[in-house]
């Protein structure tokens, strides 16, 4: 080209010109606007304009660069290359956006709220038990982390003989998302997976926690094959992933409490247990031995009922017998008579005699028989 | 001693309460099942006492 001459160019070689000088002045750039005539080609094609007062940019991005929601009306940042398509156009190609300002944030958030409900992704019956005391978990937080610390201090001091395998990742910025996905996805494909994955970070701002409202790790903690237990930010604080969860923490030392007992109140209730057996077994062997005393005491009266009887029956026999013995007669007056070798139906005049009273033996001889008259 | 012998104790020490509860106890049988509860009760003590968790940090790493 000779100095002082317009260049000429054809129109592709002075498109292709035009986009080498953008390449070269800007690169890549971040423009901050306002989000307008948002709309998705063909579930692919995303297009949208960026503007301000005074100035609107045309942006297109692909359908799986897009990681948050983004409606008209938004504030967001676009990390975009300026281009000028074959057509003409000026435009951003988009590479990521995010949304800016509380207000878009918290809008953002609940566009994929919603959609994600939608799919199902936070229902209720979705959700999975923890195991009572899983002996092995997996944890995803950052080592650095004030809330990884007292995690695992109070996991400690609450229960032992735990194998804890720590997945070390960024819990904010940037590259958290993927480093978050990649550590769940890490433990699931695990040749000897936790029972459980525990994923907690501290308390911080809405951005800080922007990670755990990013819908890929919101897909990873739904789909995971391990029940997950997720604890992040403080009590009031509440991301997608706590609603992805099996189950939810207020903060990463609520996880600690509900992931294990605490040693002190299972010994407490040890104690409890063994007392309450020792009552249970004296009650029972006291009521054996009312038992046996009842029983020993039922058989006893039983013996004197019949003692009794026999007592009775004893006397009764007793006064018969006296009755009939014949020294009772003899008491009455009567004697015994005795002859020595003949019946005394057959004696004779001067036979010898014996003649018992109650108080003599007689010795006397018959002086004569006669038969007795019967009246 | 791990957490899931400590576990599978504790497991045994409710199940043999659970048994003093029924109503007709052998006091024989009773009484031998006691001495297995006190004795699983003293080593869970002994074992709450006395483990620690292990904590590994993976040497995986997950940037890209």
């Amino acid at each position: 080209m000779e100095n002082g001459q317009t260049p000429r160019f054809s129109v592709s070689d002075f498109l292709a010109v035009v986009n080498q000088s953008l390449e070269v002045a800007f690169g890549i750039v971040e423009i901050e606007g306002e989000v307008s005539s948002f709309k998705v080609n063909h579930q692919k094609y995303v297009f949208f304009d960026l503007k301000d007062d005074s100035g609107s940019v045309a942006c297109f991005m692909s359908v799986w660069q897009l990681r948050t929601q983004i409606e008209d009306g938004m504030r967001v940042v676009v990390r975009a290359a300026p281009k000028v398509t074959p057509w003409g156009k000026f435009s951003l190609t988009v590479q990521e956006i995010k949304p800016v300002g509380e207000g878009s944030i918290k809008r953002a958030q609940e566009l994929l709220r919603q959609k994600l409900d939608k799919e199902g992704l936070f229902s209720v019956e979705r959700k999975r038990l923890l195991p009572r005391i899983p002996g092995h978990i997996g944890v995803v937080s950052s080592v650095e982390a004030a809330g990884y610390k007292d995690f695992i201090k109070l996991l400690g001091e609450r229960w032992g003989g735990l194998t804890v395998d720590v997945a070390n990742v960024q819990v904010q910025g940037d590259s958290s998302p993927a480093q978050i996905v990649r550590a769940i996805e890490y433990f699931n494909s695990a040749k000897q997976p936790p029972e459980v994955i525990v994923i907690i970070r501290g308390g911080g701002a809405a951005d800080d926690l922007a990670a755990f409202n990013d819908e890929a790790v919101v897909r990873a903690i739904a789909t995971s094959r391990i029940p997950t237990l997720v604890g992040v930010g403080h009590e009031t604080d509440e991301t997608l992933s706590d609603l992805a969860a099996d189950v939810r923490a207020s903060t990463p030392s609520h996880a600690a409490q509900i992931i294990a007992p605490d040693r002190r109140e299972v010994l407490s209730a040890l104690d409890t247990k063994v007392d309450r057996v020792i009552g249970e077994v004296s009650a029972r062997r006291a009521s054996l031995e009312n038992d046996v005393v009842a029983s020993v005491e039922l058989a006893l009266s039983r013996i004197d009922s019949k003692l009794g009887l026999l007592k009775n029956r004893y006397f009764s026999a007793e006064a018969v017998m006296r009755q009939l013995d014949p020294r009772a007669v003899l008491r009455r007056g009567y004697a015994i008579v005795r002859t020595d070798n003949k019946p005394m139906s057959i004696v004779v005049e001067g036979d010898l005699i014996a003649i018992e009273t109650d108080k003599y033996n007689i010795e006397a001889e018959v002086k004569d028989v006669q038969p007795k008259i019967n009246r | 001693m791990s957490n899931q012998k400590l576990t599978d104790k504790l497991d045994e020490i409710d199940k043999l309460v659970a048994w003093f509860g029924g109503n007709d106890m052998d006091i024989d049988e009773a009484l031998a099942k006691f001495d297995q509860l006190t004795a699983l009760a003293d080593e869970a003590k002994k074992d709450l006492g006395e483990l620690e968790n292990k904590i590994s940090v993976l040497k995986q790493k997950f940037s890209e």
